[in-house]
């Protein structure tokens, strides 16, 4: 990874922007931080498995099978993104 | 040669494909670029899918394949089917998660020309399934169904140092499998694919249980053991995942947390190899695979440059360890030979010198006479490689080329897109493992006429020799003494009916494909008109070259298939197959034959078939089709430069 600069919470925002057009086939689609799978329908439990594993290829880390498991927002994504580049 | 101070690139594994080129840059950049014409834009998706992508990426190539073909009017798939795309209808039964498979499938069978089209039936027994979806696969079948069966699915168990409980596992869950299929094979009529079981990571890695009854290792090796040879007799085609997981290792194969999260059958990573492996069995079984190997000279089959170095300076055989590594790739090409891959030479060399070394070099393994053509001159090679493909009379999609300089196998690969040109590493001692990995001559089934192929092409030569030095074609064609042998389909030659059935794509007229199960069927039923043929001559054997199939409407007779190897073209075989045909009918009291052509991207050879035996065009259809008619009253024998030997169909004695 490069330096602090990647990993600031609006550059992780706009990588994981592209994951979830692609990850829930929507190219218009925009999340923001406080975007919450409440309130995306294309949101399911298979779509948050492919959205898992778009982020590990992304951004080249694993998440734990209890973080899959909790995240349920942009906002933890980001949270635990930023935990796993550190 | 590759530069001394050109460092190593680190070895890639085998689920990065690492035969295929690297992608240049991002798929989104690659897909934002994309013409807006659809059938443009696929023609571009499938140039870019010749590299190897990364499960990501792959499936953002397959769901943009896959928006292209909902968004485009319904005439796309006629038109891409112009440009030689090949639509492939897909079902997957699966007990596991499917689904996330979709995209990478769909992208890399673009690769191999196919625009697929995919019905999942994901976690649930395929049983159940099967029977709610019957009508529906009846009448609009897929082409292939395959039975992602997975240890979590056949949940094999029995007590440890049990035998026969053992057996009785092993039995039932062979038995579960074998009837899917089976009720697959009813209700579409068409090839099933079946998996081994990948070795488990999570089962007990204790040495000694391989030979252990009823210890998972010992189960899921009897299971495999089994179910491949079960597979073989029953016709259906073989998904070998268990050699898969063992080239990346069970620990990477496996979905890991994965599978609790979300009931995946193997890790994310892994999509991409298994799409690739899963296009090739269907590419095999489509006739698509390659069935020729060119082999560059120095530095490719020997170490050195036999202008520079002589026949002496080579590094080749025991001695020096990169000469047994080049002893080795001449061994692997020769396997090759004995499967019926035809082996060629094309080097940039002066011929005599390149001929010596294949004449005088005592570590020599290939010889002369395993090569097919040879064309050794100063040219650029991808003509070298277009002048065999037309000295043997194959197109430039069954070619490979192996060659050990970058720079050749960029320009051979965009001169002629259509050869695969597989990536190598620097070293030449890696190499066997890369291109082994690539799997370019996939088989589904394996034949005499297979075993035989080089020397029948060796005899080809010889008999344009004959023509050559006889000159007048129907003294030539005398002089071959050939005998032609015709008989009804039977059961000793349904494997390979069923071979040239679903493999020619030149010499066939409607090509409609059938599988073994299929010939079956139609050799039993009394209202089809079979006929095998086989060739015989002076130089040798052809083995069975045509398949037709006629089938009665009362005194109409249609030919629903008419096929015929490209090795015996100009023989005058299918006059001698027509005139059979009519001789049938005349003995039948039918009056007419029909005859149907329909085009497709490879079969331009027999546009006029029917009108060059004769035949009156009855009519066009819109697609490109044409009808055709011969009233048998008016036919009249012909005097043929073979011998016929017929065998009359079963039971047309009594009836007579």
């Amino acid at each position: 990874m490069d330096g602090a600069s990647g990993n600031t919470q609006a550059s992780i925002l706009d990588r994981l922007q592209e994951i979830f057009r692609a990850e829930l086939d929507d190219d218009d689609l925009v999340i923001g931080m406080d975007t919450r799978q409440a309130d995306l329908k294309a949101w399911d439990s298979l779509a948050h498995i492919r959205l898992v594993s778009g982020v590990e290829s992304e951004f080249d880390f694993q998440f734990n099978l209890s973080e899959i498991e909790q995240i349920s927002s942009v906002r933890q994504f980001v949270d635990a993104i930023r935990e796993h580049l550190q | 040669m590759t530069e001394a101070t050109a460092r190593p690139a680190a070895k890639l594994p085998v689920q990065a494909l690492p035969w295929l080129p690297r992608p240049a840059g991002k798929m989104r950049d690659g897909i934002a670029a994309l013409p807006a014409d659809p059938l443009e834009a696929l023609g571009a998706l499938r140039a870019l899918a010749q590299a190897g992508w990364d499960e990501a990426e792959l499936r953002l190539l397959g769901r943009k394949i896959r928006n292209i073909v909902k968004s485009a009017p319904p005439s796309l798939t006629a038109d891409a089917r112009k440009q030689g795309f090949v639509p492939v209808h897909l079902l997957i039964l699966s007990a596991s998660t499917a689904n996330h498979l979709a995209d990478s499938l769909i992208g890399t069978a673009i690769r191999f020309g196919f625009l697929l089209q995919l019905t999942i039936a994901e976690y649930e027994e395929p049983e159940p399934w099967l029977a709610r979806h019957r009508d529906e696969l009846t009448n609009n079948p897929p082409d292939f169904v395959l039975i992602a069966s997975d240890n979590r699915m056949l949940r094999l168990a029995a007590s440890l140092g049990d035998e026969e409980a053992a057996v009785r596992t092993v039995d039932a869950a062979l038995a579960q499998v074998m009837r899917i299929a089976e009720v697959a094979v009813a209700a579409t009529g068409k090839p099933v694919i079946l998996q081994t079981l990948a070795g488990d990571p999570d089962a007990s890695q204790i040495n000694m249980d391989l030979g252990l009854a009823g210890s998972p290792r010992h189960l899921a090796s009897e299971f495999n053991r089994r179910l491949a040879s079960q597979a073989r007799q029953a016709g259906h085609l073989l998904l070998d995942i268990d050699s898969i997981a063992a080239s990346v290792g069970q620990g990477a194969w496996s979905a890991g947390r994965y599978w609790y999260a979300a009931k995946y059958p193997f890790a994310v990573a892994m999509a991409p190899l298994y799409a690739d492996h899963v296009m090739r069995i269907i590419a095999a079984q489509m006739g698509r695979s390659r069935r020729v190997l060119v082999l560059d000279l120095d530095n490719t089959l020997w170490g050195g440059i036999v202008g520079d170095d002589g026949i002496e300076g080579l590094a080749l055989g025991t001695g020096s360890p990169l000469g047994e590594s080049y002893s080795a790739l001449q061994r692997m090409a020769l396997a090759y030979k004995e499967r019926g891959i035809l082996l060629c030479v094309s080097s940039k060399n002066d011929e005599a010198i390149a001929l010596d070394a294949f004449r005088n070099h005592p570590e020599m393994i290939l010889k002369e006479d395993d090569i097919v053509a040879f064309r050794v001159n100063w040219d650029d090679k991808a003509a070298n490689i277009k002048a065999i493909a037309a000295m043997i009379d194959l197109g430039l999609e069954s070619f490979v080329f192996l060659d050990d300089n970058p720079a050749e196998r960029k320009r051979v690969r965009d001169a002629l897109p259509a050869v695969a040109v597989p990536e190598l590493p620097d070293d030449a001692s890696e190499w066997i493992p890369v291109f082994q990995a690539a799997g370019y001559f996939e088989q589904t089934g394996f034949s005499r006429e297979d075993r035989q192929r080089a020397g029948m092409y060796k005899a080809n030569a010889r008999r344009a020799a004959q023509l050559e030095r006889i000159g007048n074609h129907d003294d030539y064609l005398r002089s071959l003494d050939m005998t032609l042998a015709i008989a009804p389909f039977d059961q000793p030659g349904r494997k390979r009916i069923a071979q040239l059935i679903s493999k020619s794509n030149q010499f066939n007229l409607t090509t409609r494909r059938y599988s073994e199960a299929e010939v079956a069927t139609l050799q039993a039923n009394p209202d089809a008109v079979t006929v095998q043929a086989r060739l015989a001559d002076m130089f040798g054997d052809n083995g069975m070259i045509s398949a037709v199939i006629c089938l009665k409407h009362g005194k109409r007779w249609e030919v629903d298939t008419w096929i015929m190897s490209c090795r015996v073209l100009g023989r005058r075989v299918e006059e001698a197959i027509l005139q059979h045909l009519v001789q049938q009918a005349r003995a039948a009291g039918a009056g007419e034959l029909v005859g149907r052509y329909i085009p497709t991207a490879r079969n331009g050879l027999v546009k006029d078939h029917f009108e060059k035996l004769g035949f009156a065009r009855l009519g066009a259809e819109p697609n490109g089709e044409t009808v055709w008619r011969l009233d048998v009253g008016q036919y009249s024998d012909k005097e043929l430069p073979m011998k016929i030997e017929a065998t009359a169909p079963a039971g047309s004695a009594s009836a007579a």
